[in-house]
Formats: C-alpha cells, structure tokens, sequence
C-alpha cells in the first residue's frame, strides 16, 4: 500500500523537499556547534534529513493503529513514545554509519567521541521530531476520516433523492396510458358514453397523480382513492377478470403516507394477479392501525407455474427504497407468496396531519 | 388468390376493447371476414389450427402465452400482424416475418396500411417463411439477460403443452425435431436441438453427444463402454451415448 503523503509524483516531490530543507536547517546544528565546514555539516545532515523523511512516514501506521478517538490517553502517550524511541533509535545508528563514512573518506573531520555526542543529540532531537510527524498523521487522518464522512453523508442523501425521482417517474407508466387510450379509441365507437367516463377518469388520475407526487405526504384515504381511479381504468380494459376486495380500518384512512407509495404495488398486482391469468383474480387491499403502526397490504392470485419470481421487480424495489430513505429503522416491507396468493405488506409509523402519534 | 374470396382473420387479444376496436375498424372491409376471437394464446393456438385464417392480429402480452410463443407454437402460413402497446419488441417481430407491427393506440389510417402489406403479402406467390423454428428462437431472444429459458413449448395437434425446464429429462435429436423426454412421456419439437440447447442453462443441461442433452440431475452413473466412449445411466434407467467431447464438457460441470 502506498502512503497517501507520497501517493503522487506532486506529493512525493512536495513531501522530500520539505525534508530537503529540514535536513539544510539541522545541518546548522553541527555547523554552528561543533565546528564542521559548511559542506561537511550539508553532508552530514541532508541525507539524515531525507533518512527521516522516510522513517517519519511509518507513523501513519503507528496513528492508524491507535486511533484518536478510541485510545486510552495513557496507551495512547506510551505508543507515541514507543515508536518515538523506536525510529529515533533507528535514525541515530543511521546517523552514526553515515558519520564514520563521511570520516573515514575525509569530508567530515571529527574524533569518535564527537560522532558519538553528535548521535546523542540525534537521538534526543529525533524523538520530537517523530512525534511531530504523529500530529502531523493524526491531523491528516481526522481531516480524512471527516471528509468520508460527509461524502457517505451526501451519498445517502442522493441514494434518497434518486429513489423518489425514480419512483415517481415509474408511476406515469407509459404502456397504461398506451393501454387506456386504446381503450377509449375502442369505446367511441361502441360506448360514446363509457368513453367520456373514461378520459374523465384517465384525466382525475393523471391530474391527482401529477398534484399528490409534488407533496411530502397525503393521507392513506387519498391514496387509495387514487387507487380505485387506476382501478377504474383497468377495469375497462380486463372486465370481468379484475376483482378488487377492500378492508380499510376506519382510523387508518387519516394515516399519512409518502405519496404513490402503493401505485407500484397495485400494478403489480394487476400484471401479476390479473393481466398474466386467463380468468383474472382478485385484489385485496387491506388497511389497519395496530399499537402506533399502520399496516397496509396488498395480495394478488399467483400462478403457481408463473415464469418469473414476484417480488424482485422494479416497482417493489422503488417502494423499499422509499421505506428506507423515510426511516430504515421504523419501517418494514414484508413480501409473503402462500397458497396461490402473493401478498406485501407495509409498516409504517401512523402519523396524523397534526402529526401527534394515534394508537 | 382471387380477389372475390374474403380474407379470413382470427384476432387475438386478451383485452375485449382491444378486440372490439379491430373488430369495428375491420367491419368496413367487405372482403375481411372476422372469423375467430381469442382472448389468450391458448385459444389462438387452437382457433388458428383449425380454421387456418388467412390473417391473424396478435397481441404481445397475454396470460400464459405471449404472442411469440403463440407463432412460435403454430404451423406457417398466416400473415401476421402484431398489435400492442409495446414497441420494443418491434424489431423481434419484423424478424419472425411479421407483415406489421401496430402500436397502441392506432387509428382507421394505419390500420388501412397494414392491410395493404397483407394484401401484397397475401397476393405473393412464394410460400410464407416457416416461422416457428424462427420465432422460437426469438422468444428466446426475448429472454431477459442472464436468464434461461424456464420453460418449453410443445403443440400436440390443437393442445399446447407447457413443459418446465427441471421436468425435463434429455433431449434427443431426430433430423429437424428434438424429441423431448419428460417424465417418462416424449414429445416433438420442430426445432434443431442447437438452437433449443442454447436457451437451456448450462448449469443443468449438458450436451452430452451430437444428439443428446442431458439434464445433469438426472444422471445416476456414468459407465465406460470403448476407449472413447461412455455411457450415461439415468435414474429413470435410460442409457444414452456420452462423446469424448461430452465427457469433457459433463466433468467440468461435476
């Protein structure tokens, strides 16, 4: 893995060349202290300079594995100090070969007792310096850990946003327009009457469709009206096919709901339930409060050779993800396929417009 | 054919409107003859076989049957024109040879269209392609990505048989047909046995010989019969021939 402070040529540059610079600086210290010639403490010291550099970026690791946050000071004191100790020590042996090199080959011109008291002040120099390299780490992987943490932020956010733009571009199905059209082209010829009810009917849908999807919430009772108008145009086209069975709770109607949220589930139980059977089948809508929750079902006849497995569709897909970007927490969407009949089943908070909790 | 005997038509669509619609439309034609309705695929396989219309409008999307498998179950011979609110299946249709393809919702003028490809197709004196090899291939085609046939489709005169890919036992091949091996019954397909191989999962059904497809959970033993050759025992007791090339493809699966 490599180091995010030298991940790039840029980064890599910017980085050894602020320790070209920290090594020009310690060069001062042998310069100024024990007398070496302006080359020879260049010589000495640069090279230490970039050494450290590179023994500095461990500290990354030593950082990572002692988390800010999650640390006990005490640990987390004793593990800086560690690792201090620990490269300083490193850094000084480096420095002393370095030292009886440079000796040897007459750049540097100093006696083993002044390398040694030279290492000395190495090693005390080079435990602050690594920990500055720590709060340089710890700093960068705080700013780090707070930049993911807005992205995963901003990510939920659009996964949201996408759910409900997806699930209300999915409501306007074109092929039901498509379908209902036809209908109305065949009912002017027969049933001028039937065909007015109808653009009537297609109108009040589309119209309330259009209205609902522009709110936050609706209540459950205008859901379903909505529900009955899409029914009403379906069943133009199925007749006798399409049943629908209703049992709604009286306190559940004033529920409020995200709007649309059972349009892609009617559907479904239309293509499924109906439009896919030779006889057609029945619908069954159910409502109920229990114990703060509302709880709304939607159950269709299924054949039991049907291709393709209810309950991994698009539409159902759109309304989880609603539930989730409302509250992934306080709501559930339960899917249930017995006896010939595929069902699911909502639960939800039963919030009222005034938004007090109803039991 | 002469212009004095009408055009027999069967419609097919599980929608009654849709149905009544063509059905007003077409009533201003005296040489069209509405002569049969369906509300499924079932029926159309059945009405289509017996009168043998001259023309028949088929809906895509119906209960059990869709309108390609319909073609795909019925014998050459009428022009057919799809109708449906549908357009993706468009270029599908043109391929099965269909004379046209009418979205939903459509007027008196295209309908009249369709009807002049119905004439001119109807006047042609070449024999209508045979369209069921082709059209099951495209019902295929029609498959969703990554997903295999589920099921397949046999006629039995005027009965339509749905045969679900895990009753299958093996295919065999004999000349243009596949016979199917089912649970102890055996049906024919006119269809080449590549062609209904390539829609089967490769997870189950292995081809074990030029003329045989195995569905791998009805195995029971394999047994050495020459040097290159094999034996394939099946649970229900068959015995069929296993190629090198099969034995190849069988133990990668195994």
């Amino acid at each position: 893995m490599l180091h995010p402070f030298v991940g790039t040529r840029a980064r890599l540059g910017l980085y050894l060349g602020t320790w070209l610079v920290l090594g020009v600086l310690l060069a001062a210290i042998p310069w100024l202290t024990w007398g070496l010639t302006i080359a020879g403490a260049l010589c000495l010291m640069v090279p230490l300079g970039l050494l450290f550099g590179v023994i500095g970026l461990s500290a990354l690791w030593v950082c990572r594995s002692a988390p800010l946050d999650r640390t006990p000071a005490l640990r987390l004191a004793s593990s800086a100090l560690g690792a201090s100790l620990q490269a300083s020590a490193v850094w000084s042996a480096a420095a002393t070969l370095w030292g009886v090199v440079l000796t040897r080959n007459n750049v540097i011109d100093a006696s083993r007792q002044e390398i040694l008291l030279g290492v000395g002040a190495l090693f005390v120099l080079g435990v602050p310096l690594y920990m500055g390299s720590m709060v340089v780490h710890y700093l960068w992987l705080t700013f780090e850990a707070s930049r993911q943490a807005e992205k995963r932020v901003l990510q939920t956010e659009v996964t949201a946003r996408e759910a409900e733009v997806r699930a209300l571009r999915a409501q306007l199905n074109p092929h039901f327009l498509f379908n209902s059209l036809n209908s109305i082209n065949a009912l002017v010829g027969s049933d001028p009457e039937g065909a007015r009810r109808m653009c009537e009917s297609l109108g009040t849908f589309l119209r309330r469709t259009l209205s609902f999807g522009a709110r936050e919430t609706i209540t459950l009772g205008e859901e379903l009206a909505l529900v009955d108008q899409y029914f009403a145009i379906e069943r133009v086209r199925f007749g006798a096919r399409l049943n629908v069975e209703r049992y709604v709770e009286a306190g559940a109607e004033a529920c409020l709901v995200p709007p649309l949220l059972l349009q892609p589930l009617v559907e479904n139980a239309i293509k499924h339930g109906i439009a896919d059977r030779l006889d057609g089948g029945t619908i069954r809508l159910a409502a109920v409060v229990m114990e703060d929750r509302l709880r709304v079902s939607v159950e269709n006849d299924v054949d039991e050779d049907a291709v393709g497995r209810p309950g991994e569709g698009v539409g159902l897909e759109n309304v989880r993800r609603r539930l989730d970007a409302l509250s992934a927490r306080e709501t559930r969407l339960d899917t249930a396929r017995e006896s010939g009949r595929f069902r699911v089943t909502l639960a939800l908070p039963a919030r009222r417009a005034a938004g007090e909790v109803h039991a | 054919m002469p212009e004095t005997s009408p055009i027999k038509v069967v419609l097919v669509d599980d929608e009654a409107p849709a149905r009544n619609l063509l059905g007003e439309y077409l009533s201003a034609y005296p040489d069209v003859q509405v002569v049969g309705e369906c509300a499924n695929g079932f029926e159309a396989v059945k009405a289509i076989g017996e009168i043998r219309p001259d023309l028949v409008f088929l809906d895509v999307q119906m209960p059990k049957l869709t309108g390609f498998e319909v073609l795909e179950l019925l014998d050459p011979g009428p022009a057919v024109v799809f109708c449906t609110a549908y357009d993706e299946y468009a270029l599908k249709a043109f391929e099965v040879h269909a004379v046209d393809y009418l979205l939903k919702p459509f007027g008196r003028e295209r309908l009249a269209e369709a009807l002049v490809r119905v004439r001119a197709r109807l006047r042609e004196s070449v024999p209508a392609q045979p369209m069921g090899p082709a059209a099951a291939r495209l019902s295929e085609a029609a498959r969703p990505a990554g997903r295999w046939l589920e099921r397949v489709l046999i006629r039995d005169g005027v009965q339509v048989n749905i045969i679900p890919v895990e009753r299958l036992d093996y295919l065999e091949a004999q000349d243009d047909y596949v016979a199917i091996h089912s649970e102890g019954r055996t049906w024919l397909k006119t269809q080449p046995l590549a062609d209904l191989a390539q829609g089967l999962d490769p997870a189950r059904f292995v081809r074990i010989h030029r003329s045989y497809v195995l569905n791998v959970e009805r195995l029971a033993k394999l047994e050495l019969y020459s040097k290159d050759s094999r034996l394939a025992i099946l649970k229900g007791g068959q015995q069929l021939p296993v190629s090198r090339a099969g034995y190849t493809r069988l133990k990668e699966l195994m």
